[in-house]
This record gives structure tokens, C-alpha cells and sequence, in this order.
């Protein structure tokens, strides 16, 4: 679908200002009622989802135009984090506020509109596959004297996908170390594609990159079948999202995809994975937006809507709903409450309608300052329930949680959940 | 048009050039409003009213007061909202600017003691109520629900709601406040006028309680409320509402020995209104309203299936109305309506239940046994307490008006008019939703004497033009069935909409058969001397000649 295949949904919106809070069932206070960053640090209208909606019927009925100043702005500085998403469909039961925000991208880049800061990314992702700056070459750096297959040489049933940031990011690579050790340990047939692994695509697509995210994810798609892989396992939520719901959605995808604590979660129970040791540790868990409310499986679906009683909107036959309900939120913890020691506190915004880091859909790298205070707003939120440590299970989370602690000092201890894992066994 | 430089310039330095923008899909994003699409078929067609020339958000009351100098200064109109949802959030016309209140969300004081908190203008009933609660209070919710300013639901729109049998009329509840008046000059009133707290609106210091609400508010043409003081109840139940299931069917489980949410049912009008009335002169109640008619009579069990069980869709919608279990609830829930029971303690819960029992006896009611189920009671109390789904008001159709509106005492239920609703309605069946009478309303409102009332809904589809235009036809068609009765016209939203927006026939309706209306017009006159303050339903885009004399 297209942005111009939106505009019945564009032209419904009843601009309620459900989307800039979270549920307001679960409001517990003036501090932390809000849900969507974007609308709470650039302030006008336009910067929420409703305002976009608004902002895209503006210019489908040209009103607007895409090259008007400050349109790139209001698009694109924005994580796509699906808060706004989740609290609308409370109400709107088939609104797609976050679909909508997609295809503007789409279609703002398909006109040449993009945030200028993207220029040398992209050039780079083009020549080095990845979204970091850094040579291809390094890629598989992370997994120097790990006993493990390499995919491009040997068939295995299950493929680890690191993800762009963590294998870049040195600081991060006990994360992906641990996870390979983990399930090698546990007796897992397991491999890694190391320097060739390609990015996921993930981040891309929610930046606006279709074109890319697709040759991204044939590139996988092919690799992993070459390798025999049944299963696709990643400590990275921007992948899990881009696996499980992007990559079905456009392409023929037959694995079976699990975030590691996922896998973890089945291991403990299965027995695989004991803990010999207590983490005496109160800690508080962020639910990585791609991971819970965004981590929902795709359904394949065709149908149309209809209307019955005279005007009520119906889809047939009935149509898959995302709203966050099944997203992957008890997993993580169910592996945190196993760990002896640790004590679990909850943020007020948890689950499906919890605050984002910050670094989503291209922010980190497009508007710093931005996903900086996001991430801020967490940190404050995480130390108002007397937790000594955020956990989180995604790569770009923990980077950008750690970057604003060591900015401003702060004694929050952050950790992804295998540092707690590895510490108990 | 666009601005002026020096006109520009001038509010920049005032705010800052982080909040002021002309960013053409910025101002659509503040031009786009529900209900234009029925609107604008009078004026310029779409779904957006016209654009501001500017957005302004002033972050405090001096900003407010040195932009509305700068209006009367250079003869500029501008417009005001705190969360701006609705047509009335919308610039009335060209050539005017828009403040947009977000910046000022503050809750200044809950003063626990003498049950009152002190807001600004964008702090939402949702937010106050989560602090009230920890405290052992509660706020008054409009019927717009918890995502709305607590400020502008007071003073600046009818803002009544469910809660009033109990809370009363959110007009009675204001004590203090700091106005913005629309010369630029700061007005201080009641107890704060004197420099004594904000505890009471009617002195030591200057009252203007009747001046700021009137009838129905300024709908942001009445200068600038930046603060308000307003009286809070008492809440007996946990600081923190206790939240489970998977959304959106989200419930609350409070203690069943203070918290009891009840269906009572009739099987005729005349039974209904006795009811009311006895509820009314009984006081019993937290909250009573005929709340889940606004998915129309005929599909508010099949709704409240779906909305209650996380796994089902609107898709089930017609397969749920072909069964035995729901066609009998809808005939059950026919002429029933949602009552809220609370009691601040365990003996005033089981009198207030006594009471209820003893009414229901009387006048030949019953308790629908479905609400007992504790996934209904559950999901009831959380609605009713925490107003924070009443968007599903959208859900059927994505739009909704409103046409035979009434409110009187409890009489009115037994008059006939639900019926003469439900006919007018059926009428356009087909082009609007069918879904039946859609007359939702309080039950009772101390403050008022007992006044009720409802609104009778009309779902169209915003995307549909001929059923935007049913809509309106609706309108016009109860407006003239109430003219035949000697009554002024209903439609509280849409006649709101509609005059705010330069419809010149509607404001002369209301203003023909609302005398109030003329006196807010003339005390806007006298203190809006440069009719820099925007139009509104009392008063057009222009000063008109009535309203001079």
C-alpha cells in the first residue's frame, strides 16, 4: 500500500490526542503520563502522530507541499516507537496511525525529502553494508576465538544475527559473545554469517529506506537458506521486528524467528540453563519498543473493508490487529525472575506502553540531541522506582542508555539481561 | 495572509523562536478538526477550517499576557486552546492567530486539606485524577473523558459529564482563577483576587464565576484562563488504580466492598424517570450515566462484547447481533443505565445498595445480571471511574455528530423524545449507522437541581460526503422539530461547531432562543473594546450589530 491508499484513514482521524499519551487507563502520574517523545520535545501538533496524519492529507489534497521548509523535520524526527499506536487503537480499534507515518516516509523519500544528515550514511550503508560508519571488513571482529560455525562455510539449524550496532560497537560485544556461548553451551546447533552478515534492514525501512530494506532482506533471505537455517535467533530488537514482521510481510520468509531471551526463556524451563549463582541486584526492565508492542508476529492477510448497519467499518475476512497485545513482554521477565537475587520493579510505562530509548528509526544518528533527552526521560523514569540497575534486551537501547548516564553522571547501573544471565551461571 | 514581519517579529521576541512557527503543514496539523467535513460544506469544503496565521505557545502567564498586548496593539485576532480537540479548537477564521496551551501543564497544588488542586491549562483530567487519587481525592472528568484540560472543561465549555450526580456541574467546582481577560489585563478572582489562596471563587476578592463560564463557556474567545483552582471530592479506593487484562480490554478489580458498578433497567420511560428522580432525591451515587447508549441501543451488548474481550473485532460485529444471548441483552439494556455505587465506607456501600434495591422494587427495575460478572465489573468501573475509553465514540464509523439533544428534569426521559430521536434517526438509516437511539447522558446533577439530559449521537463516516451530509440534514430536520415545540435547537457539538465557524443562521437560532447568549455577548463587548478575542458561538468571526446595541 501507498500513502494515497491512506487517505480514508487520513481524512477519519478524530485528532483526540489519544496518540501523544499512553492508555490513559494506566496513567499513575502527572510525571510519566505522556507516550509519544516526539510530540513532548518538538511541542507543536504536527510532531504527533495525529499531527502527521493531518500533515499527509495536507499534502495528498496539496496543500502542502513535500518540499516545504520544515516538513523533513516533522516527518522524520520521530522514533516510529508505536506508542501512539497502541493508544489509539484502545479506542480506534483498525486506525493505523504508525502504517500511515511509514508510507509518508516512503514517499518523501521516493520525492528526494530527507533529512540532509543522512547523506553520509547512506553513501556509507551503500559501499560497508552498516549502519555505523565502520568498515565491512570488521564486521565479525566481535567473535574473535568464539568456537562457533561460520554460515558461509558451514550448514547449521540455527543462525545468530548480531545486528549493525553490536557488532560494531566493542563496548557491546560481550552481548553477542554471551548469547553464542549460551546456546552453544546448551548443546544448540548454531552458526554466524561473521564479516558477511548483512544488516537487517530494519532501522532502514523505518527511516524510509524501502528500496534498501529489500535488498537487505533477500540478501538474508538467501544466505540463511544456502546455510540450511531453520531458526533465526538475535539479541537485537530492530532485527527481531525486521525479521519477524517486515521480512513476512514483503518477502517469502519461512524461518522461525526468536529473540535470545525468547530461547533463553525455553532453555531455562527445559532445564538447559541452570543458575548457580545469586545477582543480589533491584533492577527495573525496558521493554525495547521492535521487541514488545512493534515485535508482533505478521499474518498474512487479504480482504477489504466493508460496511455494515448502514456506515460501520468492518475488514473481511477478519484482519490480523497490531496493537501491541502480542508483543514480547513476559519472556524477558520470566528470564530475569529466574536469576537468584534479582528483585523486578516496574517503570509506570511498561509493556505496550512503554517510553522509548531513544535511538529508533534513525534518530540516534539524525537528531542526537533528541534521542538523547529521550533517553533521559527513561533514565529519570527508571530511578523513580528506587532501582539500582536498568535492563534492557536490545543493543540500541543499552547504547543509548549508557551514553546519557555517563553524560550526566547518573549512579543507574545499565545492563542487557544476558550480563545478568552470565553473572548467575 | 500571512503576518506582518514587524507583527511577527514581535511575537517572536515574545515566545521565542522555538515556539512560533508559519510552517504550512504545521498550521493544516491545527486547521485539520473533527466535524469539518460537516462544517465546511457551508464554507470552503474538506477537512480543514482555516488556517492560522501562526502558532504561538506561550510558556507561561506573562507570555499570554504580553501576546494578547500585542493583539490589541496591532489589531490582531487570536484564538486559544488547551488540547484542542474539536472544531471549536480551530481558528474561526482567517487572519487570526492560534496560541496552542501546551507548554503551561503544570498541577501547581493539591491542597489535600481543604480538597482543591491548582492546574494550568494543558494538565488533563487523566493526570490530576492519578495524583488526586493518591491523596484520596478525585476530579470531576468531562464526558469528553480523561484526555481533556481540566481548565478549559470548567470554564470554557459545558463540560459536564458523568460523574455530576456526585461531583456536580464542573461550573461549581471552579474557585479561583487567573484570567488573561482579553484587553491583556491580569485578573485575579475570588480569594485569590485578594492575595488569600485559591480556596473560594466567590471573595474576599472579585467574582466573576458567572462572567467566564455563563452558559457554556468562551470556547476560546474569551481571553485566556492560564490557571485554575477547583474543588475535589473524596475517593475512598487504592492511590493507584489496580489495571489488568490485555488491551484494549483493560479492567480494574477494586474492593468490592466499596465499589459496585449496576445496570438498572426498565421496561418503560415512566419507570426509568421515577428511578432518576428517586436516585436523585436519595443521594446515592458516584457516577450515573446512560453511558453505553452511544453505541446506539441496538448495538451497545454487541459492542460491549467486543470491547471487553481482547481477542474479538468489529468484523464480529454482525455475527454477535445474530445471537440469541446478545439480541436478548439488547432488549434487556434497552432502557438501562450505568450506575456507579461507592461508598465511603462499607455500611454507606451496603445502604447505598439497600437504597438502589428498594428504588428498583418500586418502580418495577431490575440489575442486568451480566454486569455482575467480574470481567463486566471490572471493565465497567475502570470506564466509568477513569473516563479513558470514551473514544470509542469514533470506533463504529471514525466520525460523530449530534442533533436532538435535550436536557431537563427527569421528566424529559418519559416524554417521547428518545423515541422522536430514534425515528429521526432511523429516517437517515443507511447514510448514517443504524444503530438505534444514541441518547447518552447524566442521570443527574446536584448542582443543576436534579437537571438530566442526554445527547443523541449520529455516526457517519467522515470519508463518505453523503453521509457527512446526512448528518447535517439530521441536524437541520431536529432543529425544526424542536422549533415546532416552542424549544431551541440541539446538537450542543455540532450547533457549537457550526456557529463558531461562521454559520450565521445557526448563531442567530441559538441566539434567538438562548437569551444567555446574548448577555455573553455583551459582556464580551465591553471587555473585548478591540474584538481581538475570536468568534465563538455568541459571538461571530465580526462584532455584530445585535450585539452593539
Amino acid at each position: 500500500m501507498a500513502l494515497e491508499d491512506f487517505r480514508a484513514t487520513v481524512t477519519r482521524c478524530s485528532r483526540c490526542s489519544y496518540c501523544k499519551w499512553i492508555p490513559f487507563a494506566h496513567v499513575k502520574s502527572w510525571r510519566f503520563a505522556k507516550g509519544c517523545p516526539s510530540i513532548e520535545y518538538n511541542k507543536f501538533q504536527s510532531y504527533s502522530a495525529s499531527g502527521r496524519l493531518c500533515a499527509s492529507l495536507s499534502l495528498l489534497e496539496e496543500r502542502s507541499s513535500y518540499f516545504d521548509e520544515g516538513l523533513v523535520d516533522i516527518v522524520f524526527k520521530c522514533m516510529l516507537d508505536g506508542c501512539c499506536d497502541v493508544a489509539c487503537k484502545v479506542n480506534r480499534y483498525d486506525f493505523e496511525p504508525v502504517e500511515v507515518m511509514r508510507q509518508l516516509r516512503f514517499k518523501m523519500i521516493d520525492n528526494g525529502c530527507f533529512p540532509p544528515q543522512d547523506m553520509p550514511l547512506i553513501d556509507h550503508l551503500r559501499k560497508e553494508d552498516n549502519m555505523m560508519m565502520e568498515p565491512k571488513a570488521d564486521r565479525g571482529k566481535w567473535a574473535e576465538g568464539l568456537d562457533v560455525k561460520d554460515l558461509t562455510q558451514e550448514k547449521a539449524e540455527v543462525a545468530f544475527h548480531v545486528g549493525c550496532r553490536a557488532s560494531f560497537d566493542e563496548e557491546l560485544w560481550r552481548i553477542p559473545r554471551t548469547a553464542v556461548t549460551l546456546l552453544r553451551n546448551a548443546g544448540i546447533d548454531v552458526g554466524i554469517m561473521g564479516r558477511d552478515e548483512n544488516c537487517c534492514g530494519g532501522r532502514l525501512c523505518d527511516m524510509g529506506y524501502r528500496g534498501e530494506f529489500l535488498k537487505y532482506a533477500e540478501n538474508n533471505i538467501d544466505a540463511w537458506t544456502t546455510a540450511g537455517v531453520k531458526t533465526v535467533v538475535t539479541t537485537c530488537a530492530d532485527g527481531y521486528h525486521a525479521f519477524k514482521r517486515l521480512y513476512p510481510e514483503e518477502l517469502d520468509f519461512k524461518f522461525e524467528v526468536l529473540h535470545i531471551t525468547e530461547f533463553l526463556d525455553r532453555l531455562i524451563t527445559e532445564g538447559k540453563i541452570k543458575f548457580s549463582k545469586t545477582v543480589p541486584m533491584t533492577v527495573t526492565y525496558h521493554d525495547p519498543c521492535h521487541l514488545g508492542r512493534r515485535g508482533e508476529a505478521y499474518v498474512p492477510w487479504k480482504g477489504e473493508q466493508k460496511k455494515i448497519r448502514g456506515q460501520v467499518l468492518v475488514w473481511e475476512p477478519r484482519k490480523p490487529r497490531y496493537n501491541g497485545a502480542l508483543g514480547v513482554y513476559e519472556t524477558p521477565r520470566n528470564v530475569l525472575k529466574s536469576i537468584p537475587g534479582i528483585k523486578l520493579v516496574e517503570m509506570e510505562r511498561n509493556r505496550e506502553y512503554a517510553w522509548c530509548c531513544g535511538a529508533g528509526a534513525g534518530v540516534r544518528e539524525r537528531y542526537p540531541e533528541f534521542s538523547s533527552w529521550t533517553a533521559g526521560e527513561r533514565i529519570e523514569e527508571a530511578v523513580a522506582t528506587g532501582a539500582e540497575a536498568i535492563v534492557s534486551a536490545c543493543p540500541w537501547c543499552e547504547r543509548n542508555f549508557t551514553d546519557i548516564v555517563n553524560e550526566r553522571s547518573e549512579s543507574m547501573k545499565v545492563y542487557d539481561i544476558l550480563d545478568l544471565v552470565r553473572e548467575a551461571i | 495572509m500571512a503576518l506582518l514581519r514587524e507583527v511577527y517579529e514581535a511575537l517572536e521576541d515574545i515566545v521565542g523562536p522555538d515556539n512560533i512557527t508559519e510552517e504550512p503543514a504545521t498550521l493544516d496539523s491545527y486547521a485539520y478538526q473533527w466535524m469539518a467535513e460537516l462544517v465546511t460544506d457551508v464554507t470552503d469544503g474538506g477537512k480543514f477550517f482555516d488556517r492560522p496565521e501562526a502558532v504561538l505557545m506561550p510558556g507561561s502567564t506573562e507570555d499570554v499576557q504580553a501576546i494578547v498586548k500585542a493583539c490589541n496593539r496591532y489589531k490582531l485576532k487570536f484564538h486559544v486552546f488547551s488540547t484542542g480537540w474539536g472544531p471549536w479548537a480551530a481558528s474561526p477564521s482567517e487572519g487570526q492567530i492560534l496560541l496552542d496551551l501546551r507548554r503551561m501543564d503544570r498541577i501547581l497544588e493539591i491542597d489535600e486539606q481543604n480538597m482543591f488542586a491548582v492546574v494550568e491549562p494543558y494538565v488533563v483530567a487523566g493526570q490530576l485524577q492519578a495524583e488526586a487519587m493518591k491523596v484520596g481525592l478525585n476530579n470531576h472528568i468531562s464526558g469528553a473523558g480523561a484526555g481533556t484540560s481540566v481548565l478549559a472543561n470548567a470554564c470554557c465549555f459545558q463540560g459536564g459529564g458523568p460523574d455530576v450526580i456526585y461531583f456536580s456541574s464542573p461550573q461549581d467546582s471552579i474557585l479561583s482563577i487567573e484570567w488573561v481577560m482579553p484587553t491583556g489585563e491580569i485578573l485575579r478572582t475570588g480569594s485569590k483576587g485578594s492575595d488569600l489562596g485559591w480556596f473560594c471563587a466567590e471573595g474576599p476578592g472579585p467574582s466573576t464565576q458567572g462572567v467566564i463560564r455563563g452558559a457554556l463557556g468562551g470556547a476560546g474567545g474569551w481571553g485566556v484562563v492560564t490557571k485554575i483552582a477547583m474543588r475535589l471530592v473524596h475517593w475512598p479506593g487504592p492511590a493507584q488504580m489496580p489495571i489488568e487484562g490485555t488491551v484494549p480490554s483493560y479492567k480494574a478489580q477494586l474492593p468490592e466492598d466499596l465499589f459496585r458498578a449496576k445496570f438498572p433497567a426498565f421496561s418503560s420511560w415512566q419507570d426509568f424517570a421515577d428511578a432518576v428522580y428517586r436516585i436523585y432525591d436519595s443521594e446515592i451515587g458516584y457516577i450515573a450515566h446512560r453511558q453505553f447508549v452511544m453505541w446506539g441501543d441496538e448495538l451497545q451488548a454487541a459492542f460491549l462484547n467486543i470491547v471487553t474481550d481482547s481477542t474479538k473485532q468489529l468484523c464480529d460485529l454482525q455475527e454477535l447481533l445474530e445471537t440469541q444471548d446478545i439480541q436478548q441483552l439488547t432488549e434487556e439494556m434497552q432502557r438501562s443505565f450505568q450506575l456507579i455505587l461507592v461508598g465511603m465506607t462499607q455500611r454507606d456501600l451496603e445502604y447505598q445498595k439497600k437504597v438502589l434495591d428498594h428504588i428498583l422494587s418500586e418502580t418495577g427495575g431490575w440489575n442486568i445480571a451480566l454486569v455482575d460478572e467480574p470481567a463486566i465489573q471490572g471493565y465497567v468501573l475502570l470506564f466509568m471511574i477513569k473516563l479513558c475509553f470514551k473514544n470509542l465514540n469514533f470506533t463504529a464509523t471514525g466520525g460523530f455528530s449530534d442533533t436532538y439533544n435535550s436536557v431537563a428534569s427527569p421528566d424529559v426521559w418519559a416524554s417521547g423524545e428518545i423515541e422522536a430521536g430514534k425515528k429521526l434517526l432511523k429516517k437517515y438509516a443507511g447514510r448514517i449507522a443504524d444503530a438505534g437511539d444514541q441518547a447518552m447522558g447524566p442521570i443527574g446533577g446536584q448542582g443543576g437541581g436534579g437537571v438530566t439530559g442526554w445527547e443523541d449521537f449520529v455516526f457517519y463516516d467522515p470519508y463518505d460526503p453523503d453521509s457527512a451530509k446526512a448528518a447535517m440534514e439530521i441536524s437541520d430536520e431536529g432543529d425544526k422539530l424542536k422549533a415546532e415545540q416552542g424549544r431551541p435547537p440541539g446538537g450542543m457539538l455540532l450547533g457549537l461547531a457550526r456557529s463558531t465557524h461562521a454559520d450565521e443562521e445557526v448563531r442567530a437560532k441559538k441566539l434567538s432562543k438562548s437569551p444567555e447568549y446574548h448577555w455573553q455577548r455583551k459582556l464580551k463587548e465591553a471587555l473585548d473594546p478591540n474584538g481581538v478575542g475570536s468568534g465563538n458561538y455568541f459571538w461571530g468571526a465580526e462584532p455584530s450589530k445585535e450585539g452593539k446595541k
